[in-house]
This record gives structure tokens, sequence and C-alpha cells, in this order.
């Protein structure tokens, strides 16, 4: 007992003895980190701010035309941005379509079913798709897949669905140029795969082995252990990683712009060329003045709600997900 | 020399072990490989018909490991390998033409922590018969209470089968596991370490659910809690370093080992 007191002493001895740490160099230190997560705000606030100032007038002129008018004429400065819009949506849209299934196919595959040796080389060669640049596919895409793409893709389909109901729409290419949304679509896909495929590999290692276990424990075979057990354990997770790729497929600029035709034109076909909000500012912003750059400037409004409200649906779609 | 006395304490009140009873699993030879790690070295033992069979010893000593070679869940990984023969009613599991997901119908296996699989109660427990069996509605609800009422789950769930498995507490995740089990109808249920992270009341309820469930089925299971297996099991095995020191009714093991490194375990002195 004696003992144990004099250790405590000696404890507290040592501990009176060491210099009080510096206050004020812990109050820089907060200072610091709160400056940067003010400045965090403030970029955002700024450029959200400049971007609204700059599109007011075009916002101002054709009011809520701008968004329902698919009129984009610089000669007679008229400017709707439905076209654009609904382009962004599309080739989004398709990008999750071709890419998701894709993705959450690698994923499994790597955690599932891969044999040791060949996770790593497969895993790297995923992660490499990921830096590649996006001039690099927006060029390889218009080179190099786009004539492929018009000669065994949209030429043959064409000729099959013409003067059917609906699909002869949808696939039919006017001009068969291999360029369009379409092709827009395959190559956002690409871009999003790396991205979408890692996160939910790494959502499916995170499952602990037992679960993994108990599934196959009562006889499941894999496809019944991945399809009820494992993906639904990391659906949110999953949700998410897709609302990254909806994020960047519906901000991707350069690879686009390349592949995406950059016409003016409402079709219903996904064979045929249009446009997207970013393709569109990125061909015009060089030479735009006066309200064709309001106009542009809007149109990066336009965009930036568009991304908030996927966020929101994410957040919300997550949100649900969990509860349940 | 004499065992302590909590443990005569848990031994009293057993149903005595039934030697005569069939063997239901019969243990050859066994050998077993991780990589290059030799996990079980000549495990030869038979599992006997409705009794609760209890592998006990220190961790590492391959208890969880044969355990895992009943219902070969170990093949998921493809550097573990078993030689030898597991006879479950004559069948070789070890044969590699046996038809795991029917294996593992018929073996169920209950593991440390609770795993609910992510949908409601009543999915939970429907969702490996319907893996198996085409039932009718009203014939899969039937099921599922009987399963539940097993598991002495029925009635904490009864109102709320809607609900998601994983907002249970942890005892009662047990207990649907338990049920996931139970509803397939196997002849045998294996339990790997099923209380350890439970707290002492929920351990009370699954030790007595063990020992109705063995009116029906026969049971192994591997435990760290010496007291648990004196007081749920009627055989005792006792390994260590991967080998079978000595198997034997429960009461002997615990009161008058032949072995003495079992005798050491079981008072303590290693382990």
């Amino acid at each position: 007992m004696t003992a144990l007191t004099e250790q405590i002493a000696l404890a507290s001895d040592t501990r009176s003895s060491r210099t009080a740490p510096s206050k004020g160099l812990d109050r820089v230190f907060q200072l610091a980190a709160l400056g940067s997560a003010l400045l965090v705000l403030l970029v955002l606030a700024g450029i959200l701010g400049s971007i609204i100032y700059g599109g007011w007038p075009a916002f101002r002129e054709f009011g809520f035309g701008f968004i329902t008018s698919s009129a984009w004429n610089v000669g007679s400065e008229q400017y709707g941005a439905l076209v654009a819009v609904l382009g962004t949506l599309a080739s989004a849209f398709l990008a999750l379509l071709i890419g998701v299934p894709i993705s959450i196919g690698i994923a499994i595959y790597l955690t599932q079913l891969c044999p040791g040796w060949a996770r790593k080389p497969v895993a790297m060669t995923i992660e490499l798709l990921a830096s590649v640049p996006s001039i690099i596919y927006g060029m390889w895409g218009l080179f190099i897949f786009a004539p492929l793409f018009a000669r065994y893709i949209q030429i043959p389909v064409s000729n099959v669905v013409e003067g059917l109901p609906i699909v002869g729409t949808i696939l039919y290419a006017r001009v068969p140029s291999g360029v369009g949304v379409l092709t827009a679509g395959i190559i956002l896909a690409i871009m999003i795969v790396p991205f979408v495929a890692s996160i939910t590999r790494d959502m499916l290692d995170q499952i602990p082995t037992v679960l993994r276990e108990s599934a196959y424990g009562i006889g499941c075979t894999t496809w019944e252990v991945v399809r009820h057990v494992l993906v639904p354990q990391a659906s949110v997770s999953i949700i998410g990683a897709i609302m990254l790729g909806l994020g960047r497929a519906l901000g991707e600029t350069m690879a686009v712009t390349f592949v995406v035709g950059n016409a003016n034109r409402l079709s219903a076909s996904i064979f045929d060329p249009s446009s997207t909000i970013a393709s569109r500012i990125a061909n015009e912003f060089n030479e735009a003045d006066g309200m064709q750059l309001n106009a542009l400037m809007a149109l990066g409004c336009l965009l930036f709600v568009i991304t908030f409200i996927v966020l929101i649906i994410a957040r919300l779609l997550t949100r649900r997900a969990k509860v349940a | 020399m004499s065992p302590t006395n909590s443990m005569s304490s848990a031994l009293s009140g057993r149903n005595p072990a039934d030697e005569s009873a069939p063997v239901r699993i019969a243990v050859k030879d066994l050998n077993f490989y991780y990589g290059q790690f030799h996990g079980l070295k000549n495990v030869n033992l038979n599992f006997h018909d409705r009794q609760v069979t209890a592998l006990i010893g220190p961790s590492g000593c391959g208890k969880s490991t044969l355990l895992r070679t009943f219902n070969r869940i170990y093949s998921l990984y493809p550097e573990q390998r078993a030689t030898g023969q597991i006879l479950l009613d004559g069948q070789n599991v070890l044969d590699a033409k046996v038809d795991l997901n029917e294996l593992r119908a018929r073996v169920g296996m209950v593991f440390q922590k609770p795993t609910p699989f992510p949908m409601s109660i009543y999915d939970n427990v429907a969702f490996g018969l319907r893996l198996y069996e085409r039932l009718p509605k009203s014939e899969l609800d039937g099921r599922v209470e009987d399963a539940l009422r097993k598991a002495a789950l029925w009635d904490e769930v009864k109102d709320k089968m809607k609900q998601a498995g994983t907002g249970l507490s942890g005892g009662q995740q047990q207990r649907l596991c338990i049920a996931r089990s139970v509803a397939q109808r196997p002849e045998v249920i294996l339990f790997d370490e099923p209380t350890s992270a439970l707290d002492p009341i929920s351990t009370g309820r699954i030790e007595e659910l063990i020992e109705q469930l063995r009116t029906e089925f026969t049971i192994v299971i591997v435990t760290h809690n010496m007291q648990q297996a004196a007081r749920i099991s009627q055989f005792t095995a006792f390994m260590y370093l991967g080998e079978l020191i000595e198997f034997a009714p429960t009461t002997k093991i615990f009161m008058n080992p032949d072995k003495r490194q079992t005798q050491d375990y079981i008072t303590g002195r290693f382990g």
C-alpha cells in the first residue's frame, strides 16, 4: 500500500515538473485550421456568386424560357438551354446505365471470385484507367472509337430498326458519323468505371468475413450470396459511389466535347449528335461576349444546380437506405 | 486434484451422456492444412445423435478448424484443405463430388458474432428455406413461425416481422441466426463460440436454447468457456496443438479425465 502511494506521488511529481503547453501556439493552430475551412466556403461562395452575376442578364432577358427553349442562335441573340440540359442528362444517364453494372461486376469479381494472384494486377489496371487524362479519352473517342462505332454499330443497327416504332426513333442515325449522345455516354462510362468499381470493391471488402461465411453456411451459391447479402449490405455505399460517378459524368468536359457532336438539335435518337452544358461552354467561351457570354454563364449556373440536385438526391437515398 | 466447485455445480443437473446413441458424424484420420501449416493431426472422433458435443482447448488448438470441416466452409479459401474422412450418416463430406450447397443445408452453422442478413426478420428466416424448397406462402409462414418458436424468439418478434433483422439486440440477432439454421431442418447444427459476443443474460438464453434444440438436432459447439461446456454438453473433446487429446462424456472429462494435459487445462493450469 505504501509503495503504491509513493508511486502516485512520484507520478504527480513528474507531471508538475513538465512545462505547460504553450496556449498561444495552440490558439494559432486552431485559427489556422478554422481559416482553411472558411477559405473553402469563401471560394465556393465566390464562384457561385460570380457565375450567378454573370448569368443574370440572360435569365432576366429570357426568363423561364431559357430552360424550356431549344434555340441557340448567336446571330439573332436567342439562347435556350434545353438541348444542352437534355444532352447532359442523357449522356450521364447512359454512362451510368453502361458503367454501373460493369463496375459492380468488376468489384464482385475482384472481391469474391478472383484468384489471389490475379487480384493485384486487375485492380491496378482499373486504377490506371482512372489516371488517363480526359483529353486522351476524347482523342481516342473521336479518331478511333467513333469511326468503328459508326461502321459496326450505328449503320447496321440503323438498317435493322429503320421504320420500327420507338426503337426506330431511339436507335436510328440520320447521319451515321459515330459521334453523338450514345458515344459520349460510352466514353463517360469508361471514365467512371474505375471510380465506381474501386469504391464498390473497398465497400465489399469491408463486409465482415463471418457475414459472408454465414451466407455460404446456409447453402447459398455465390450468386445468391452476392445478390441477397453482400450487395444489399453495401448498398448505401454503392449508391454513394454511383452518385460520385454521376457527378463526374455530368461535369466532364474535354472528352465529351470531342465525341458528343456539338449540334444544337433536339433529337429523340441517342445516335444523333447533341451538346452538353460543359461541351457548349468549352466550345463557345473563346469568342463569346455580350449576351452570348451571359447565356454561357447562365448555363454554368444550371450545371451547378443539376449537380447540386444530384448531391441532394444521393443524400436522401443513402439516408433512407440506412434507416431501412 | 479435484475439479473446482463452480465446475461441479455446472455439471450437476445435466442430462447424462447417452453413449449408445447412434453415431451421426464419424471423423476418421482427419488432417487439415492451412497452406503449409498442419492444423489438425490425425483426428479420430465420433459425434452421437442428439447429443451436445463441446470442443474445448486453448486458442489455436484446432477446435474451430475441426468444426469448419463439417460443412466444408473452409473450402471458400483455396489454400485450405483436408484429408481423411468425415462420414455424415455414412457419406463422406470431404468427397469432391459432394454438393456443398446441399451439405450446408444439412449442416447448419452459427458464428461467434450474430450475422443477420440485410433484410427483414421474416426474410432472414425464410431466405434459407426459399433456397431449397418451393413452399406455398401459408406453409412458409408456418415454417418461419415454427423456427422462431424453436429459437425462443417468436414472442419478441411476432409483431415486427417486416422490420430489419439488424435492428434487434445482439442476443436476439444470435437467436435469429439460430432460427435461420433451424428453419432448414438440418441434421447437425455447429456453434462456433456462439456466446462470445453476448452479455451473460443473452448467453444464458442461448444455452437454454441449445439444451432444447438437442432433442431434435445433433449439436457441436466450440467454446472457450469451460463452465459453458460443463453446463450444456453431454460429450467433451479436449484438443491441443491440432491433436485430439481426450474425448469422453463431459462428466468424465471434468471430474476424472484420463490425461494429465486435460486435467491441467480444466483446472486452469495452462491455456
